[in-house]
């Protein structure tokens, strides 16, 4: 069987955003499984309102244009990629009763679940990161 | 014919990690087994993730060349049945062996593919891959009752290459096993030594 790897998403933040989901995608194109649990701040990520939410760090703004210029995707590009690859997209159900969102507000293709079912997932996961 | 003929190439060129990756697993996914895939980039990153993901996936990376800051990256499709070669052909002898042929009057035949051979292969020895062999064997008659190690990447191809030399009278063949996955001697990166 081929690796597993799972990964916590707890902040907001362009940059959070970016880490995650580059991992993410590395991940299944070395054909493992990934999963990523969204948690508090890291819901934003997979919001439908993502680009309004997710913003550069205070002083980092500068970043913008590096971005552009390295050609790197939108986070939405980059999300939308790695649900098609199979990557596993969970939001936290009680940080979503605590900020009063539904999976309604989610792009398609979340998945709700508890700190159980990442869990479940990260027992067997060969390697665990947190952003 | 170059030793770069590939049977497909993706154009990376301008994108950033990861995406060079995502491509080329989707380009894999695209192509037969045993075909090598060209992705060019110009992502600097690219250098090492790309080898590192060939070795992750069981791919075979065959080598990078640069020219002016562009990359490209050459990578044979793994072949299920050559990861546990099942070799029968009865001479056999080790990568040691081959290693004391160095400089000696043996013939050292490489039957890997072009590109294969271009990026490292044992000095001096000879290119003729395997779905050509029938067709050289013309050429090498005079070796009919001379020493001729065969070798490959993991002692599959070699191992069909000395039946058919063996089959067409060539008395003194033998399988080096495993063969250039395992070389710890020298290499020679060079354009193809015809015979």
């Amino acid at each position: 069987m081929g690796k597993r790897v799972a990964i916590i998403a707890s902040n907001g933040g362009i940059e959070s955003a970016y880490k995650v989901l580059n991992i993410a995608m590395a991940g299944v194109a070395t054909e493992a499984e990934v999963a990523i649990f969204f948690t508090f701040d890291g819901l934003s990520i997979i919001h439908k309102q993502s680009e309004q939410m997710l913003k550069f760090a205070p002083g980092h703004e500068h970043l913008a244009e590096g971005f552009t210029k390295a050609n790197v995707p939108s986070i939405a590009q980059m999300l939308e990629m790695a649900k098609e690859s199979g990557v596993k997209l969970i939001g936290c159900q009680m940080t979503m009763d605590v900020m009063g969102l539904t999976k309604d507000d989610f792009v398609d293709g979340v998945e709700v679940g508890g700190a159980v079912t990442f869990l479940d997932f990260a027992y067997d996961a060969d390697v665990t990161v947190t952003f | 014919m170059s030793a770069y003929t590939v049977d497909k190439s993706i154009d990376c060129k301008g994108l950033s990690c990861p995406m060079p990756i995502v491509r080329t697993k989707k380009a894999i996914d695209e192509i037969a087994p045993g075909q090598v895939l060209e992705v060019v980039a110009t992502d600097p990153g690219s250098v090492a993730d790309v080898k590192s993901w060939a070795t992750r996936t069981g791919h075979q990376f065959l080598g990078t060349t640069e020219d002016g800051g562009v990359f490209h990256h050459y990578i044979r499709k793994s072949i299920p049945e050559e990861q546990k070669p099942e070799t029968t052909f009865a001479n056999v002898v080790d990568n040691d062996v081959l290693a004391s042929k160095l400089g000696s009057d043996a013939l050292i035949l490489d039957v890997r593919e072009p590109m294969e051979y271009a990026f490292g292969h044992v000095p001096g020895a000879k290119l003729a891959p395997l779905g050509q062999l029938e067709r050289m064997l013309e050429g090498l008659k005079t070796y009919a009752d001379k020493e001729v190690y065969v070798v490959c990447r993991t002692g599959n191809r070699s191992d069909m290459a000395c039946k058919i030399l063996a089959d067409h009278g060539f008395t003194n063949v033998y399988n080096v096993i495993p063969g250039m996955s395992e070389w710890q001697g020298p290499v020679e990166q060079s354009e193809v030594e015809q015979l």
